[in-house]
């Protein structure tokens, strides 16, 4: 909230050129495919399902401040469910995609219930282990096919995924858009992350809001990884379920900035930016991975409220930087 | 396989007893636990590819070299958990993640998805005590781990240093103002803590595969450790530690190897939410 | 009678906080409670507002029995509470801060914008209104604690030790203030360690020493009272009275 300090202050009536960039950007986004090459739109996919993932993650993570080390079990079981849907059943994509979410959420629900009484680092190990344990699980059973992954009907249409990906990751930005930023559920959260005790003493029912939070925050990555399903056509326990998507999560939402609307977008697309520029000139595939570790940790101790947050408040001169450098050196 | 559990046990009790101290005094998560074990593993390795000679000759090197490292990335980790701003613990807790994804992709780059292993005189040899016949190899990992406890233990329980850890741990503020320099503290469990683990490292890449993304595995079995144990709660470890190796070979047996992790993960999350201050009830 | 205690006993781990604490408060008047440290003040306020849970002994607030029921639902029932250190939300606006405490009140948000500006004004902090809380000193934060309280509507409210940390002038000005919220539709519970505020602000005092009542009374007659005099100053100076 604080990125957008003049809340209070908020013109009801919004003046035409704020909503200028955030136009071009809806233009852009709507006529890419038929003006980008096939890489470049797959590329655009991708981006897109970081971007609403990220988001997700950020409204357990960022808004409530509950950070959800297992988020990626949610995208799994939406790949999982929706392919299971469409090979074993016979079920449209479109259905399975609804039952992706909801049953993403049903899960969330379910775990959320003991696990959100947990502070901090205990809720950060549990989910994490379990997210661990539902990759284990899917490897084992059979009907997930186990560590064999699962095939699915396959339908190349790069156009049709682009424009299901926009409209999933739309939705979910509109949707933290409209519950987080700008109604009470929002600053619930907020009041929980800040000063859950204080939150409870006036008035805020913490135990429901979380769980509908984390619910909430389920919902969205179940749907992407549904689309993700039948749109790479195969998935595997490591590529669905593998802890490194939950990685890039916190990772894009810390770098572009937790708690803000934007943060999770420009984080997104910083990290695949970088990711594809250092695949391009050293042709190795982990040498990012080093880049960016070291940009959450600068982020952690320089940047905490991302790069967002960056735009929003001054840049160090070069004599305070220098200085800052040294206390954190000095013994 | 009673015995094999609880020799590969003693190993992570090094490991453990290190991250629950780190927590215990700092309160610091560190999610690169796995990758600290991963790095010395790799610089046992080299060490041994370059200069020859027996991988438990190098162990003290590494165990100094750890310390520095572990020394000089210290001040990092407390700006970072220091700051006004959020929730320290999470946030030392994702600098910690930032450094895991570093180093881990750091070795991939580096090594690549090979694995490695390192061998020492003690590889292939077996020791008869009484009727039982055990592995040379576990069995000095066992020997390791309870020395470096028995150490621990006298350090933290009879020297002056060792009481002001406990101290500090115990409640920060106060030790502070009795004199202790929290900060110096916290560098010097943190710079003990990353060196000990390096050195069982190497110990684990003699005993199992040295790979770049073996830092996950060590990760959840450290957490599962302190977890059972209760945070900051260091003669838990032990116990948790002998649990461990007990679950993992058992469920190896009569289960199935690809179980282990799952039974792993479901004790621990079990654990987490009937007693999140470990079985013991004593974390913090 | 808004709120009762009956013979409420909390105990951590060995040592009982709170040992057989009775205690009666009437509708629209400022009671208050002291006591030497850890005495169990601060966790006698816990359990009213319902972070802890009594071990055994009942809470009843304006005929309803609200022991063990969770914070958020004692405030909806109208208990509001200030803590000793105050704990605002650190990332958002001093109003912003008060409109969440409104939200069980007001049906919209922006309902709850015009209350927690009517609460701000109140307090004297509407010229502090849109600045972020990491920028407002001490004494702010203090009125800031007290108007997220009242953001609830309370019609008992309980004050931990509002005067802690503050200056002599600002003592006075935070008198002025609790002073000016007597109305009868407002109880008021203050828990303070400077006897001239306690004795000038209250109708009632409760004493406390090692989770019991040692004395109940009008002021006037409780710094006469001998068990009250040991309690703070010790057997030998009393003993020397």
């Amino acid at each position: 909230m604080e990125l957008q300090a003049s809340k209070a202050q908020a013109v009801p009536v919004p003046s035409v050129w704020r909503f200028t960039p955030l136009g071009l950007l809806l233009v852009i986004c709507l006529i890419l495919p038929w003006l980008a090459s096939p890489l470049w739109i797959r590329i655009a996919t991708e981006v897109l399902m970081w971007a609403g993932l990220a988001q997700s993650w950020n409204i357990i993570g960022g808004y409530t401040g509950y950070l959800c080390f297992g988020h990626g079990a949610f995208f799994g079981l939406g790949s999982y469910v929706t392919g299971l849907m469409m090979v074993k059943l016979g079920w449209p994509f479109g259905i399975g995609l609804l039952f992706s979410g909801i049953l993403a959420s049903l899960l969330a629900v379910i775990i959320g219930y003991p696990t959100l009484r947990l502070r901090g680092a205990y809720f950060a190990i549990a989910t994490w282990a379990f997210g661990e344990m539902v990759r284990q699980i899917a490897t084992i059973l059979d009907v997930t096919g186990g560590a064999f992954g699962l095939q699915l009907p396959s339908f190349l249409n790069l156009r049709y995924f682009y424009y299901v990906m926009l409209a999933v990751t739309g939705l979910t930005y509109l949707t933290t858009y409209f519950l987080l930023e700008r109604a009470r559920f929002g600053y619930k959260l907020l009041a929980i992350r800040e000063h859950e005790e204080a939150a409870e003493m006036v008035g805020v029912d913490t135990v429901s809001i979380k769980m509908k939070a984390f619910a909430l925050s389920a919902f969205f990555p179940g749907v992407l990884g549904g689309i993700y399903a039948y749109w790479v056509t195969y998935i595997h326990p490591d590529s669905v379920l593998g802890a490194q998507l939950t990685d890039f999560m916190v990772v894009m939402a810390f770098l572009g900035g937790i708690g803000s609307l934007w943060g999770p977008f420009l984080g997104a697309v910083v990290v695949q930016l970088v990711q594809r520029i250092l695949w391009l000139f050293w042709g190795e595939g982990t040498f990012y991975l080093v880049i960016i570790g070291a940009a959450i940790c600068a982020v952690v101790l320089f940047i905490p409220n991302g790069l967002i947050g960056l735009m929003e408040s001054r840049f160090l001169s070069p004599r305070e930087a220098v200085s800052q450098l040294r206390k954190t050196f000095k013994w | 396989m009673l015995i094999d559990g609880l020799l590969i046990g003693g190993l992570i009790i090094v490991v453990g007893i290190g991250f629950s101290l780190c927590f215990g005094v700092m309160h610091i998560v560190d999610f690169a636990v796995g990758e600290w074990v991963m790095l010395g593993a790799y610089t046992g390795y080299i060490m041994v590819r370059y200069f020859g000679y027996d991988p438990m000759i190098y162990l003290p090197i590494i165990f100094l070299i750890f310390c520095g490292v572990g020394w000089m990335i210290y001040p990092l980790i407390y700006r970072a958990v220091s700051g006004k701003r959020h929730n320290p613990v999470i946030m030392g807790l994702v600098f910690t993640f930032g450094l895991s994804i570093l180093a881990k992709g750091g070795a991939l780059s580096v090594w690549g998805y090979h694995i490695q292993s390192i061998t020492t005189w003690l590889s292939g040899k077996s020791i008869s005590i009484g009727v039982l016949t055990i592995p040379a190899l576990r069995f000095a990992g066992f020997v390791f781990g309870i020395l470096v406890t028995i150490l621990f233990m006298i350090f933290l329980y009879k020297t002056k240093f060792g009481i002001i850890i406990r101290a500090t741990a115990q409640d920060r503020d106060t030790a502070n103002l009795l004199g202790a320099d929290v900060r110096k503290i916290g560098g010097l469990v943190y710079s003990l803590y990353a060196g000990v683990t390096g050195m069982s490292g190497v110990l684990i890449g003699t005993l199992f595969s040295i790979h770049a993304a073996m830092g996950a595995k060590y990760c959840t079995l450290a957490f599962f450790v302190v977890v059972l144990a209760g945070m900051g709660y260091v003669p838990g470890v032990i116990i948790a530690a002998l649990v461990l190796g007990l679950l993992q070979s058992f469920v190896g047996v009569y289960i199935g190897g690809r179980y282990t992790l799952v039974a792993l993960f479901m004790v621990m999350y079990g654990v987490l939410l009937i007693t999140p201050k470990g079985i013991l009830r004593r974390g913090i | 009678m808004i709120l009762q205690s009956n013979d409420l006993v909390k105990s951590f781990g060995g040592v009982t906080a709170i040992n057989h604490l009775s205690l009666t408060v009437e509708k629209g008047t400022v009671f208050g409670i002291i006591g030497p440290n850890g005495s169990g003040k601060t966790t006698f306020f816990n359990l009213v507002n319902g972070v802890y849970t009594p071990d055994s002994g009942r809470v009843t607030f304006d005929g309803k029995n609200i022991t063990g029921l969770h914070p958020h639902r004692i405030a909806e029932l109208g208990i509001g509470r200030t803590f000793q250190i105050p704990a605002p939300f650190t990332k958002m606006t001093v109003l912003e801060n008060v409109m969440v405490s409104t939200f069980i009140r007001a049906s919209s948000l922006k309902e709850s914008r015009k209350m927690a500006w009517e609460i701000l004004e109140l307090v004297r902090l509407d010229d502090k209104g849109n600045t972020q809380v990491a920028n407002v000193t001490l004494e702010d934060r203090k009125r800031l604690e007290l108007a997220r309280a009242l953001g609830t509507k309370p019609s008992l409210l309980l004050l931990d030790e509002v005067m802690a940390g503050l200056t002599p002038s600002e003592v006075k000005a935070a008198i002025e203030l609790i002073r000016s919220l007597r109305t009868r539709e407002l109880t008021l519970i203050v828990v303070e360690h400077i006897m001239d505020v306690i004795l000038s602000l209250c109708d009632r005092i409760a004493v406390l020493d090692y989770g019991q009542k040692i004395a109940e009374d009008i002021p006037d007659q409780i710094v006469n009272n001998k068990e009250v005099i040991r309690a703070y100053l010790g057997e030998r100076y009393s003993a020397r009275n």
